[in-house]
């Protein structure tokens, strides 16, 4: 129960966006993907997803991924295109257009838009329009989408990158709870420390290449992580055993 | 509105909007065939129509059956056309202000349009429709390829539409320029009408706008995801490119084919997918076959009011789109910032 990705190469036009990657990704587990702005983070994702084409292989449970629309994979972007005049009841009703076929609403699919929507705790929005949403409750929709497409694997970029600390604890929480009905998750983060204290996989990236990958405690102590920033992160362990990584500035220790 | 009924949201789209949308259409189509320089009776006009006994005979039968019958059916036909287009575009484009005539497709038709009249062969003018069609067509066919990349970005489609258009426009201008005894009947060409509806023009014309409506109804359901990013479309079971090519290819079927049976008729398809979304207060496509209707509504009354308001005289049914449109439009979008408030 693995994605084996086997000599992927990505290129825009000239440009190779990602160079040779081989990884196995384990289904039922949390793998975040960190490294430096550019580093290929988001393309990965999209090849994952499907939709950009590629060289070499993506086989998810034996089967390539490339524009194979039977997988049932969620899709949170960093920014999201808001819907003009669209409410939040009919955005997180998409999510259920792969289970559901196109605009059918079964009693079925509305229930459990009712039930993601509290949820996430956006029942008592539905009627509001999504364009006027905080930046916090327009993720949360983005979350309660992708929960309501039942998806086996959920691929989210940067899903904590515009909200503040209380609300990325809420977000990462809700996502977490995917987990628990076996879903596989994969995300890039930039925040190092949620990524040690969420995922259990770590994989770095860095011009394109995997510098490193494995159980996350061990990825955030390595010197690869380190490396991949330039040198420019501390990574302390409180109390508790919890990495925290920090950046770091000249002249302070 | 969408109130929770047993833990479950309710319905996104409701079938009485729809049911009502066809209500009104059949009412303003039979009152349009009634009213014009000779009235007749509302329930003979019904009766003529659906060939029950007690129906009109002579005169009153010809006017209804061969003038006034197809002219309201053409206004019907239009009328739908734009405003379908006006919808799709504003959701592929991801611009409440897109409207059918965006890429090119009016400019193109236009300039076909002036390259009949402006031609020295006089049986050219007849073949007016065909010009204009096929210079709607290219335009639009334009822009795609010197866009680039095949639609892969609808921005830069955009862009090279109003590109296309000025182009066509600027040769247009010239043509007119050149020829000022055409002048007069390009102009009103420009401005649109349906007089020169008979049979055989919601003949051809039906064909192809019924083509392209059936094909914009299948897909209506799967549009709404376009107004999202392409790969949370992707991720919801569409190929986005392909969707979009599919989309805008049926609405330039539609928009071409209006503008070639009636001439540059404004305002129809901004106003009226934005009038069904803002009384409903549903931005999704499934009121497609709604904002249809209701364009095909709201064009008939339009030209009822073109005949009829100066009468034996005909104002350009451009004139009164815009006229009542806007004002109307006005007020929708009005009451809408205050239900969003």
């Amino acid at each position: 129960m693995t994605i084996s990705v086997t000599d992927l190469t990505v290129r825009y036009g000239e440009k190779v966006v990602l160079d040779d990657i081989s990884l196995d990704i384990v289904h039922g587990k949390w793998t975040c993907l960190v490294g430096p702005n550019g580093a290929g983070k988001t393309t990965f994702l999209r090849a994952l997803l499907g939709m950009a084409p590629y060289s070499g292989s993506i086989k998810d449970r034996g089967h390539e991924v490339f524009k194979n629309h039977k997988r049932n994979v969620a899709f949170v972007p960093q920014s999201p295109q808001i819907p003009q005049g669209m409410t939040v009841a009919e955005y997180v009703m998409l999510g259920r257009s792969k289970r559901d076929g196109w605009g059918n609403d079964s009693l079925l699919s509305r229930e459990y838009v009712h039930k993601v929507l509290t949820q996430t705790h956006l029942f008592g929005m539905q009627t509001n329009l999504v364009s006027q949403l905080s930046g916090g409750e327009m993720q949360r929709a983005l979350i309660a989408r992708a929960l309501a497409q039942e998806p086996e694997l959920i691929l989210l970029d940067e899903p904590t990158s515009a909200l503040d600390l209380h609300h990325q604890i809420s977000v990462l929480n809700n996502i977490e709870l995917l987990k628990e009905n076996g879903v596989t998750i994969i995300s890039t983060m930039h925040d190092l420390t949620l990524a040690a204290m969420f995922a259990e996989e770590i994989v770095v990236i860095k011009n394109g290449r995997i510098l490193l990958s494995g159980e996350s405690n061990f990825v955030i102590h390595s010197s690869e992580l380190r490396k991949a920033y330039d040198d420019r992160i501390d990574v302390y362990t409180l109390e508790s055993g919890r990495p925290v990584v920090v950046a770091k500035k000249k002249g302070l220790i | 509105m969408m109130s929770t009924e047993h833990g479950a949201i309710s319905r996104i789209w409701n079938w009485r909007i729809t049911a009502f949308c066809a209500l009104i259409l059949l009412a303003v189509a039979i009152m349009a065939v009634s009213f014009g320089p000779i009235s007749i009776n509302f329930f003979k006009v019904f009766k003529t129509l659906f060939d029950l006994p007690g129906g009109s005979t002579g005169q009153d039968r010809t006017v209804i059956l061969e003038l006034r019958l197809p002219r309201v059916i053409l206004g019907a036909l239009v009328g739908a056309a734009l405003a379908t287009s006006g919808a799709v575009y504003q959701t592929v484009f991801h611009n409440p202000l897109a409207d059918p005539y965006l890429l090119g497709a009016a400019s193109g038709a236009g300039l076909g349009a002036t390259i009949a009249l402006t031609s020295t062969h006089h049986d050219l003018h007849a073949a007016l429709p065909i010009f204009a069609f096929a210079g709607g067509v290219l335009a639009v066919f334009t822009s795609f390829v010197i866009s680039g990349k095949f639609f892969a970005d609808p921005n830069s489609l955009l862009l090279s539409g109003i590109a296309v258009g000025s182009f066509a426009t600027a040769i247009q201008t010239y043509l007119q320029q050149q020829h000022s005894a055409a002048l007069r009947p390009v102009y009103s060409w420009i401005l649109g009408d349906l007089t020169s509806a008979t049979w055989s023009v919601v003949a051809w014309s039906s064909i192809y706008i019924a083509i392209a409506l059936v094909i914009l109804f299948t897909v209506a359901k799967q549009l709404d995801g376009l107004m999202l990013s392409d790969e949370e479309a992707y991720s919801l079971g569409i190929t986005p490119k392909r969707l979009r090519i599919i989309a805008v290819a049926a609405a330039t079927l539609a928009t071409a084919t209006a503008v070639s049976a009636s001439g540059l008729i404004g305002f129809v398809g901004i106003v009226v997918p934005h009038l069904v979304r803002g009384l409903t207060h549903r931005v999704t496509n499934r009121s497609l076959i709604s904002i249809a209707m209701a364009g095909a509504a709201f064009l008939v009354l339009a030209d009822l009011g073109a005949r009829t308001l100066l009468s034996p005289a005909e104002l350009p049914i451009g004139v009164i789109t815009a006229f009542v449109g806007a004002p109307f439009f006005l007020v929708v979008l009005r009451n809408r910032r205050k239900v969003m408030q």
